[in-house]
């Protein structure tokens, strides 16, 4: 296949295309399980395969993608003609950044590819969890496991050749229960990153039964519990929870094409000006956060973008303060073009294609929190006055730009002068972006420390979903509205 | 593709499964779509898919396992590996503590009434032509264009091995959102328009809307607004994905028995929301890409779910009937089509809140960013308003407000918090992209007006 993708760009760029790139999956393979009371609702296997071919033409973008590969020639011309198309309205040629043209290939850390795994084992495992899970206050009880394995073969007109080989899993249980006022609570366990590797070796009932018995617990405690206080407190984060406060206040509105416009019709853009980047005081002094795609054992890491750039660590907040953005390479030349200075020097690496039908964009990596310096949990809370712990995601909305945000969650307790209080049901709390981060006053260190996996961050048009990853520790914010 | 062509490839992947014992369901999903993405007033992508999906899933007893496969129709090989998959994994799927049942197709149909030869085979040349129709004269240095022309056409094909009779359903459908924004001041506005054919387009409607709003933002003071109850006119888009989240977490038997519903068995025959709401589903409506059979070949009928705020009942699916011991409704398919009739109110314009204000202010929301499900069984949802909120004083003035959060129960905002409907209805489009095409919309009032609704949130600026 290779010198034929080679002999079509070619054809492309004798054409008149100034680059082009195609990725072709031989194979994107899908298992989904899903144990629900008892019963196996979904048991389903799907493999996709095709190719989407990216061509720059008269200073625009056209794309086309099929799953016929009877059809490789048609497609790549009409990429070509969809770029000639879209440079009839053309406000800005587009650039890329330089390069270094790279060789080379990426697999995920697994022992165990998932897919290949008998299925009578994971069904069995589901079957032990949904046993483990059917205790007492459980009306709803849920366990799933999601696995992908697929082949990307990417290749571009500067000479790039890029073989991938992506393994990801991601099993969850969950219970449901109803409380006094007949209101549904439920507590869930999705696995952080638990060593080296990701496969179905991480699947040992020594792990997940423990769990289970806890989330169980848990969520008996909500169900008789008093319901959250509404007022103003500071509020301890567990990495449950930090992960998804900084994916979607510091992860998204650091998306530089967000910031750039692109994403306005539909995804949203950013608070986040050019003229912030070195000077914007995103959060108080504790506040040091890196996309770091290097990260090991996360969906966050994955070697080369699809742009053919290699994955990197680099710092986004540095002692609170805004230093860099989540790049690509047509994004970084229109920035400093747009600002009239350079901001940033190259490509973060991080454009990123969930599958051979839909085009790269600026995607998080592993946009992680250094841990910081004040100790355990134990030790964060034990210097609260007034304070909650909030741990589950439960909802979450967030404002257009990233401004400010509303999340409930799942379990929770209060803390009152540096002690451990009763659990609260129904826990939310809202803010605003820029005041919230500014009032973190405690960052856990190394012991609280968790590396979470997102298998679903949802963005652009046509929409696409992503895996990916935050190191977070546990984190205190003080004068936080809370309640539902 | 030509369904003939692919009935004949189908069935001879069912003579396979016959010949193999396995008894499963085969059906196809083929979409042809075409996106053209604007950002900073620019084409910044335009992109072609034509993707074909074939799924099988197999039965035995009480066991059930399905394979999906993304390939060319011509790859035979791929695709009776599909079937010889399905049929493996039935050995490893755990028992159903009910039986499913079978889909029996009792007679073939063809339902391609929305389709549209011109909305499908619509040029790059003429969506160019409406954006710029659209946009003539409203863009500067300062404002961009910014939008989505998402336009396709869908293919599905059902058939089982219990008999030779098939479900065709195929439609053509347009989504376009239009955005103008201000890169100093950041603020944003929008104009949406849904199509099933060609003639619906109406570029020079999205540019009368996109005219108004421009107008307003340039000329009227920005305010933060107060925290507090105030009386708010929600736009289609919002009234939409409020009415979504009602559908989904009302009216949905499975959802019920999930314990993730506002509605309960003993609900069924009582007044749960205001008389002004009939919430009906009509298989017929062609505007709402309505498909009229179901993957079992059932002919659907129109239903009030909400008959003048009278829960009549849940739809159940055939595996949650089976499951929970129902009977099935009709409603296996790929979307609904839901209408929420129109209310008296004679005000169906935005031009025409002016006039309505003189009562007391009255704040328009036309549409809520990323909504979240706060409490399920409570049905309460948090959003924040975007694209062009006004806020029309009762001085006759108008402001316009920075976002704006609500949290809000859905029985409060269609019951005892609902003032008015509009009484004209509009189509709005909710697809999403994220999976195969399946156009989706919903028949909303074009305003509708609820009091008391609490500002939980009030950006200080855009």
């Amino acid at each position: 296949m290779a010198y034929q993708w080679k002999e079509q760009l070619d054809r492309l760029m004798k054409a008149g295309a100034a680059y082009a790139d195609v990725r072709h999956y031989p194979k994107d393979d899908s298992l989904f399980m899903v144990m629900l009371n008892g019963n196996m609702l979904s048991f389903e296997q799907g493999r996709e395969s095709g190719f989407g071919v990216r061509v720059l033409a008269d200073g625009a973008w056209g794309f086309a993608a099929s799953s016929n590969m009877a059809d490789i020639t048609g497609t790549f011309d009409k990429a070509l003609s969809n770029a000639r198309a879209a440079a009839k309205r053309l406000t800005r040629p587009i650039r890329l950044a330089d390069k270094e043209v790279l060789s080379g290939s990426f697999t995920s850390p697994a022992d165990l590819d998932t897919l290949s795994v008998q299925r009578d084992f994971q069904a069995d495992f589901l079957q032990k969890m949904d046993k483990a899970l059917a205790q007492k206050g459980v009306s709803q009880r849920i366990s799933y496991i999601s696995a992908q394995s697929k082949t990307i073969e990417y290749y571009d007109t500067e000479g790039a050749k890029i073989v991938k080989h992506i393994r990801e899993l991601f099993p969850a249980i969950m219970v449901r229960g109803k409380d006094a006022d007949g209101e549904a609570q439920e507590r869930k366990y999705s696995p952080p990153r638990l060593g080296k590797t990701r496969g179905y070796e991480i699947m040992k009932e020594e792990h997940w039964l423990p769990e289970a018995e806890r989330i169980v617990r848990e969520l008996n405690q909500t169900l008789t519990a008093p319901r959250c206080p509404h007022d103003v407190r500071s509020v301890i984060l567990m990495p449950d929870q930090m992960f998804l406060q900084v994916h979607e206040t510091i992860g998204h509105p650091l998306e530089l094409d967000r910031i750039l416009g692109y994403e306005l019709s539909y995804a949203g853009g950013s608070f986040v000006r050019l003229s912030d980047f070195g000077s914007l005081q995103y959060g108080s002094k504790k506040l040091n956060v890196r996309a770091d795609a290097l990260l090991e054992n996360s969906p966050g890491s994955f070697g080369y973008d699809d742009d053919g750039v290699k994955a990197q660590n680099y710092m986004l907040i540095k002692d609170g303060v805004l230093v860099n953005a989540i790049t690509s390479r047509q994004m970084v030349t229109e920035a400093n073009e747009r600002a009239g200075k350079q901001i940033f020097t190259s490509s973060g690496g991080t454009a990123r294609a969930t599958a051979f039908y839909r085009t790269p964009l600026e995607r998080m990596t592993n946009i992680s929190v250094d841990p910081g310096t004040d100790g355990t949990l134990q030790d964060i809370i034990a210097s609260t006055e007034k304070g909650i712990v909030l741990s589950g995601d439960k909802s979450w909305s967030i404002g257009s730009n990233r401004e400010q945000f509303h999340f409930a969650n799942d379990y929770a307790y209060l803390v009152e002068d540096g002690q451990v209080k009763e659990v609260v049901r129904n826990a939310a709390y809202s803010g605003d972006t820029l005041p919230f981060y500014n009032s973190l006053s405690a960052v856990g260190d190394e012991s609280t420390w968790q590396v979470q996996y997102v298998p679903n961050c949802g963005k652009g048009m046509p929409s696409q979903v992503m895996q990916l990853g935050h190191g977070v520790p546990v984190c205190r914010f003080d004068n936080v509205k809370v309640g539902e | 593709m030509q369904i003939k062509q692919a009935v004949e490839q189908l069935k001879a992947l069912r003579a396979y499964a016959i010949s193999k014992n396995v008894r499963a369901t085969l059906s196809l999903h083929r979409e042809d779509s075409h996106l053209v993405r604007l950002a900073n007033s620019g084409v910044s992508l335009n992109t072609s898919e034509a993707l074909t999906r074939v799924s099988v899933t197999a039965y035995a007893d009480k066991k059930t396992a399905g394979v999906q496969v993304m390939c060319d129709l011509a790859d035979k090989e791929t695709l009776l590996e599909a079937v010889d998959k399905a049929s493996e994994m039935l050995q490893y799927a755990s028992p159903l503590n009910y039986s499913p049942t079978f889909p029996v197709i009792d007679e073939s149909s063809e339902d391609r009434a929305g389709y549209d030869e011109g909305l499908a085979h619509i040029s790059n040349e003429d969506i160019l032509a409406y954006i710029n129709t659209a946009a003539e004269g409203l863009e500067n240095e300062d404002i961009k264009l910014s939008g989505n022309f998402s336009v396709g056409s869908t293919l599905s094909i059902n058939l089982s091995t219990a008999t030779e009779h098939t479900v065709v359903w195929q439609a053509t459908d347009a989504q376009i959102t239009l955005v103008l924004s201000s890169l100093q001041d950041k603020w944003e506005i929008n104009a949406e328009q849904s199509a099933a054919r060609l003639s619906d387009l109406d570029p020079k409607a999205m540019r009368k809307r996109l005219s108004f709003l421009r107008d307003k933002y340039l000329t009227c003071e920005a305010q933060q607004l107060p925290l507090g109850p105030c009386r708010v006119v929600f736009g289609a888009a919002a009234t939409a994905e409020y009415l979504s989240l009602l559908c989904y977490l009302g009216v949905d038997g499975g959802m019920m028995k999930r314990d993730n519903s506002i509605n309960l068995k003993e609900d069924i025959g009582k007044q749960r929301l205001s008389e002004k709401v009939s919430l009906i589903e009509d298989p017929a409506c062609l505007d709402t890409f309505a498909i009229p059979a179901d993957n079992h070949g059932r002919r659907r009928k129109k239903k009030a779910w909400y008959d003048k705020g009278v829960f009549t009942g849940f739809i159940w699916t055939q595996d949650a009937a089976d499951e929970h011991g129902e009977t099935a409704t009709g409603h296996d398919v790929a979307h609904l089509s839901y209408s929420l009739l129109p209310g008296d109110q004679k005000v169906n314009e935005l031009e025409e809140l002016s006039a309505l204000a003189k009562e007391g202010d009255l704040l328009y929301v036309p549409y809520l960013h990323y909504t979240g499900v706060v409490n399920a069984t409570e049905g309460l949802i948090t959003g924040t308003s975007r694209f062009g909120a006004l806020m029309f004083k009762q001085d006759g003035s108008i402001v316009v407000p920075y976002n704006v959060r609500f949290t809000e129960k859905l029985g409060d905002l269609f019951g005892e918090k609902l003032r008015w409907l509009s009484s004209e209805t509009t189509v709005y489009n909710t697809s999403s992209t994220y999976d195969a095409r399946n156009p989706e919309a919903l028949a909303v009032p074009k305003l509708m007006c609820c009091d008391d609704v609490k500002v939980e949130i009030s950006n200080k600026s855009y």
